[in-house]
């Protein structure tokens, strides 16, 4: 008993502790339910079977159900759509912004950290103060493009069904850009200033010093941002719950609103497990992509 | 000979700071010059302004005649080895030899002849393929040198290339950087704070304080007749030694003032009676003689030794340095006496510094008189 408790204070037993607690915290809190979600997606839940482990196993036919039913193909390109249309614009943006701050003009610092107030803010208070902007009749987004002569008539954001997703996107990419900025600004304060003067003495324009200096060198970083970029849009809830309500008719909707909608609306919380089990693999794959870039990091 | 790189009146302002004062250069085709001096003394800024990394404020900058100042670095056909590398630490060497002419759009199996015949005379032939995090520090010199060969450019500008090597590779380097400029018929510009690299390696010294140069010219001229002080303290190692000095009554003399001791010295010429010279005299043109034998006694504060020399410090106020080759014979404690060739005293203005210049030639020293000296060390 001695020899253990000196071991926890001064030797391996303390390495193990520290390890051991975070690993089961996750256990706990995140690795069971994850196997209860899978569990649950190859059983039948209703309501009354809701409290017992013990429900009938169904194999696969949860899967097949759902994928025989006539909105989840829409469902799952309108979740492809998002999540790519968001990462492409938050990143681009963000890229910019990153860039135009390494400049380092004046107050170039202190305005970047202004951008960050973006990401704190609540996912509900960004969807409420877009369903403003993106009001069809008096929104000022409408205001502006009519304005500029870009659109003739108002675009209905949120109700029109060829809109509805890009409603959300819009808000999305507002709400993550900052994000992408800060990693990205982090990225490339980290690139020594030197190899640039070295590859303009050796003949390279602006456009080819990004393209051979700072791309290649912004490699992990620009795999990290878009493997976590993945991640946090394939959890972007809140504002799908404040501008469309995944609506109308699911032109909006998207695999992780509809599997709180299935489980939590509809209580088919088997059909929302199995949805769940069919994200988990993708996160699971971005999770991979992010390890594997942010292990390969380059640096002089 | 032609000019290759052409400074005249060269001003440069950070601001309210003055960087680089009114500096005049001309550099001939196939040169070494190194700029010395301390640091914060403006040679890293010259040499940036010249690859057009800094913008000069005022002034004119050619290289190989054609005016530079408003010239992009791109198009200065200037090559840099810095003090970092700067290697592309995400392209293999070949890569990274290959750059500026990919750059250019050469095609690529011309641009890897080209790096393989640059990378067989600088030994990286066996490294092609590997990247820079996987090279010893020696290796990425040789890559960092490569590419800046690989371009042929008009002028090489060295920034401090070997303080990142151990002594022994420095010293090494030293030799392959001077062959191959050599090899090359290069012009190269050559910063650095090692003042023995400076003589070492170049044609032609520039030192540089404070954003002025001090003095140049070639490397044993520099040694032999400083122009001032400063450039006699900073060229040579151990730096020479400075003795405040008195001119006699007769305008003949000078005598050194070691405070409880002095020195007295026979000048070879008249300067104005009972004015304050600077003598400089250096460590290894100084003798050590039997005691009452030389020019002047001293008592020996501590003694050093390398094997091949002896470091002699003498327990008086100011302190001598004094080098002698072998091993003497001399301990800490000892009176000995100390000869002096005339010809080697160098005699400074104690206000501005500069050398005084003997009319003659020659400043002569007394045989000895009187010999107060400190019976302790001071």
């Amino acid at each position: 008993m001695k020899r253990i408790l000196s071991s926890v204070t001064d030797g391996k037993g303390f390495d193990i502790g520290l390890v051991a607690l975070p690993l089961a915290f996750l256990f706990v809190m995140s690795g069971l339910p994850l196997v209860y979600n899978v569990v649950m997606s190859f059983q039948e839940v209703d309501m009354f079977s809701l409290g017992s482990f013990a429900r009938p196993f169904v194999g696969f036919r949860n899967y097949v159900d759902l994928f025989s039913q006539p909105e989840t193909r829409p469902i799952l390109f309108n979740t492809a759509l998002f999540v790519a249309a968001s990462i492409a614009g938050q990143f681009a943006i963000g890229f910019g912004l990153a860039l135009f701050f390494w400049t380092n003009f004046p107050g170039a610092s202190w305005l970047r950290g202004l951008f960050l107030v973006s990401w704190v803010m609540p996912g509900l208070v960004v969807g409420a103060i877009w369903n403003w902007i993106l009001s069809g009749d008096f929104g000022v987004l409408n205001f502006l493009l009519r304005e500029t002569g870009v659109i003739d008539g108002n675009i209905f954001w949120r109700s029109d069904p060829n809109y509805s997703l890009w409603a959300v996107i819009i808000a999305n990419i507002w709400l993550g850009t900052s994000f992408n900025m800060i990693l990205l600004s982090v990225g490339l304060s980290g690139i020594p200033k030197d190899l640039y003067e070295a590859a303009e003495l050796d003949g390279a324009n602006a456009l080819q010093r990004f393209w051979t200096i700072t791309l290649p060198m912004m490699r992990s970083t620009i795999g990290a941002i878009i493997a976590l970029g993945l991640i946090f849009t394939l959890q972007q809830f809140d504002l799908f719950a404040a501008i469309t309500s995944g609506g109308p008719n699911n032109t909006s909707n998207v695999t992780q609103y509809w599997a709180w909608d299935l489980s939590f609306r509809q209580y088919d919380f088997a059909k929302g497990a199995t949805i769940s089990v069919i994200m988990i693999v993708f996160v699971m794959f971005a999770s991979v992509v992010y390890v594997r870039s942010t292990r390969h990091e380059v640096r002089g | 000979m032609t000019l290759q790189i052409e400074l005249n009146g060269v001003n440069k302002f950070y601001g309210a700071f003055h960087a680089l004062k009114d500096i005049n250069l001309a550099i001939e085709e196939g040169t070494f010059v190194a700029l010395v001096g301390p640091s914060g003394c403006g040679k890293s800024t010259l040499l940036r302004s010249l690859a057009g990394l800094e913008k000069i404020s005022t002034g004119e900058m050619k290289i190989a005649g054609a005016l530079m100042n408003d010239v992009p670095p791109r198009k200065r056909d200037v090559a840099m080895v810095f003090q970092s590398y700067a290697l592309y630490p995400h392209m293999t060497v070949e890569e990274n030899l290959t750059y500026s002419l990919r750059i250019r759009g050469v095609k690529r199996a011309e641009a890897r002849k080209a790096a393989e015949e640059v990378a067989a005379t600088t030994g990286l032939s066996h490294l092609m393929k590997r990247y820079p995090r996987e090279l010893s520090g020696g290796q990425r010199q040789r890559v960092a040198m490569s590419r800046a060969i690989i371009r042929h450019p008009k002028a090489f500008l060295f920034d401090e290339p070997l303080s990142n090597l151990d002594a022994a590779l420095r010293v090494h380097m030293r030799k392959e950087i001077r062959a191959l400029h050599d090899r090359l018929n290069a012009t190269s510009v050559y910063v650095t704070h090692d003042q023995i690299e400076a003589m070492t390696m170049a044609d032609h010294v520039v030192v540089m304080r404070d954003g002025i140069i001090e003095q140049q010219g070639r490397p044993l001229d520099l040694y032999d007749r400083p122009a001032n002080k400063f450039v006699a303290g900073f060229i040579g190692s151990p730096a020479m030694n400075f003795i405040p000095a008195v001119v006699g009554e007769d305008g003949a003399h000078v005598a050194l003032d070691f405070g409880k001791t002095q020195a007295k010295l026979a000048l070879g010429r008249g300067l104005p009676p009972g004015s304050s010279v600077t003598a400089g005299i250096r460590p290894e043109h100084i003798k050590v003689v039997a005691e009452g034998q030389g020019a002047f006694d001293v008592p020996v504060g501590f003694v050093e030794s390398t094997g091949s020399a002896t470091f002699i410090t003498s327990a008086t106020q100011p302190e001598l340095t004094i080098v002698e080759t072998g091993r003497g014979g001399v301990g800490s404690g000892d009176i000995i006496g100390l000869a002096i060739d005339p010809v080697q005293l160098h005699l400074f203005d104690t206000a501005t510094g500069k050398r005084i210049e003997p009319e003659n030639g020659r400043i002569g020293i007394e045989p000895p008189r009187h010999l107060h000296v400190a019976g302790h060390v001071s």
